[in-house]
């Protein structure tokens, strides 16, 4: 079975790009627009890696990150965030939230689709 | 607690070299004598949590052990005392907390208690005394009293000289420091109005009792970083004394990656713009809170404060500056400077980087403020934050000065399309497309949405449409609004929804 990732970003436009790059990659895909909607969505669906923006309404993605991270169900989610390339203190504080990996934009698709590979590998292994 | 106690909260220089070279040797991360603080602190929280007595144990687990290492780095490299550090708390209590407090007291004495606890070299507490200045409500007669305390005396001396490197207020709008600051030989040091509301004093938060001077009476507590400082049952106990100090409705601010959930359950939790607050119950729980609308106390904006008594920078730069402002078009001289500021703001916002496009276009706009452009940039930085009104009121400014800009349209299409209202969504791509029939975005944008509502046969000729104008305007407007992706994916998304979209009309 493929294996399932969530997306998370608060652009459509984005999400899309993601998701085909994702289903290129052969992967099952879920969105969510929201940091709310990402956490409901993975108590709900329980993905196999979850794709997180940084930059969200509501709940900021560092934060969804780290409650996610602090949770003994979904800790053993690997989570890879998204950011922009000079955010060097943002990057710290996503260590500390506990994000398996970060992307910085620009996004390319062979990037990000070794980086789920990866973290996928990781977690199963 | 003994242990907690033993091991001393100051860092001797000889110590600071140390580690400091240590550090140096295995990261490359050369920490300058300004960093002693934020090393203080992080040694201190690792060092406590392995409950060592003394650093000098802590330095042999460190030099054995990578993945401490890498704890103390992260630590090092977040502990960063500054100005408004994590200004959305600030934002929150400005807006919302300070006026929530001055209503539910407005009947009784006007003291606004603010106690910064654990406050280091005094960045936090003077914030916070700037913050209560801007919120406006010393000009409705409040006495806005702030406290700091901490357990290393050397930082509290810093912190009473309230004077600060240049470099630690290199993050703020010039508006603040004209505001809250002035200059002095060794650089900038808090205004007397801020100062003068300021007081410091030794205390160690685990230390029972507390002495009578900290017991009750607070409006509001600053703790960050309380539950990565001590263990968890200290934790507790320094949140239980928080909880008993805190007056009824008033509320306790920890670090912004912080909870309390697991610590205690006396407070109800609050979130405001992202941020999360813990209230003190009133003795009726309030099964809502009730809303403050609007800013009823923020009535002076930008430098415009009466209390400010020094002059410094008279000429500083005005941001957002009134729409409408009388002006021609921009001198020639200028020209050159606003083109490279714009590439510049593009650079950014493509690379999916908005406050940083934000910070090039408002520089933009106080040289020519009826540069359309500017304001489009402006407010697709805004929708990409989240801060839709923000946008909105970025496009009608485009919008004013040229209704037809295919950029504003495109912009008001991808806001009414988060908002969930697609009827507009749709009415703007389309005069988008009708104002530039090869922005592929908005041509994509239609394609989902029509897709989304199994309209698969217009669904197609949108992607159709989108692949077409991808082709022949590779460098179109458009690709400022990629948010970091390039055409290519684009095109890939289009070709692979078109496919969908067909299948489906065959299917049927």
């Amino acid at each position: 079975m493929a294996a399932r990732i969530l997306a998370v970003d608060d652009s459509p436009t984005i999400l899309e790009m993601i998701k085909a790059i994702l289903l290129q990659g052969g992967y099952d895909v879920i969105t969510a627009a929201d940091g709310q909607e990402a956490l409901e969505t993975a108590r709900a669906e329980m993905p196999d890696l979850i794709l997180l923006d940084v930059m969200l309404p509501k709940l900021d993605g560092y934060r969804v990150c780290r409650l996610l991270k602090f949770d003994q169900k979904y800790k053993g989610i690997p989570i890879i965030m998204l950011t922009a390339k000079t955010e060097e203190q943002a990057m710290a504080t996503g260590i500390r939230t506990g994000a398996n990996q970060y992307l910085t934009k620009p996004i390319e698709p062979d990037r990000l689709l070794s980086a789920v590979a990866e973290e996928l590998a990781k977690a199963q292994g | 607690m003994a242990d907690e106690n033993s091991i001393s909260k100051d860092l001797t220089l000889e110590e600071f070299g140390r580690f400091r070279d240590f550090i140096h040797h295995h990261s490359g991360i050369y920490l300058e004598d300004t960093k002693t603080d934020s090393l203080r602190i992080s040694l201190i929280t690792r060092a406590t949590r392995h409950q060592f007595r003394t650093l000098d144990e802590y330095f042999h687990l460190l030099s054995s052990d990578e993945d401490e290492f890498k704890e103390l780095l992260n630590l090092v490299t977040i502990n960063e005392t500054s100005f408004f550090r994590f200004p959305a708390q600030f934002d929150a209590l400005r807006d919302t907390i300070i006026p929530e407090i001055a209503e539910r007291k407005a009947g009784g004495n006007r003291q606004m208690r603010v106690w910064s606890a654990g406050c280091s070299t005094g960045e936090e507490p003077y914030t916070i005394a700037m913050t209560l200045a801007d919120s406006g409500i010393p000009g409705l007669g409040w006495q806005p009293q702030v406290l700091g305390t901490d357990v290393s005396t050397k930082a509290l001396k810093v912190a009473r000289t309230a004077v600060y490197p240049e470099k630690a207020l290199l993050n703020l709008p010039p508006e603040v420091v004209a505001r809250h600051f002035e200059q002095v030989p060794e650089g900038h040091r808090v205004a007397a109005s801020d100062r003068r509301i300021v007081e410091f004093g030794y205390h160690n938060l685990i230390k029972e009792p507390y002495p009578l001077a900290l017991m009750g009476n607070w409006d509001v507590i600053f703790c960050r970083n309380v539950t990565i400082y001590f263990r968890l049952e200290s934790t507790k106990r320094v949140v239980q004394n928080f909880f008993n100090c805190l007056n009824e409705g008033g509320y306790l601010f920890i670090g912004h990656s912080e909870t309390l959930t697991s610590i205690t359950d006396s407070f109800e939790a609050r979130e405001i713009g992202g941020v999360f607050l813990y209230r003190k119950p009133t003795r009726t729980r309030l099964f809502h809170f009730p809303r403050i609308e609007g800013r009823p106390f923020r009535s002076r904006e930008h430098g415009k404060s009466a209390e400010r008594t020094h002059p410094v920078r008279a000429e500083s730069p005005k941001r957002e500056p009134a729409l409408g402002t009388a002006r021609g078009p921009a001198p020639a001289e200028e020209g050159n400077d606003i083109a490279a500021m714009l590439a510049q703001a593009r650079k950014h916002s493509a690379a999916g980087e908005p406050r940083k496009a934000l910070e090039d276009v408002h520089r933009v706009i106080e040289t020519d403020p009826n540069n359309a452009d500017a304001y489009i940039l402006a407010a697709y930085a805004h929708a990409d934050i989240g801060d839709y009104d923000a946008a909105l009121s970025e496009c009608s400014r485009a919008l004013a000065i040229n209704p037809l800009l295919p950029g504003a349209r495109y912009i008001l299409g991808i806001i009414h399309q988060r908002q969930g209202d697609q009827v507009r969504a749709i009415s703007e791509f389309k005069k988008t497309i009708y104002i530039d029939a090869e922005f592929a975005l908005a041509h994509f944008n239609l394609g989902n949405i029509f897709k989304a509502q199994g309209k698969n046969d217009v669904a197609c000729r949108e992607y159709e449409n989108a692949l077409r104008a991808l082709k022949s305007s590779a460098g179109g407007q458009w690709q400022e609004f990629l948010g970091g992706f390039d055409a290519a994916v684009l095109a890939v998304t289009c070709e692979r929804s078109l496919l969908e979209c067909r299948k489906a009309t065959k299917a049927r």
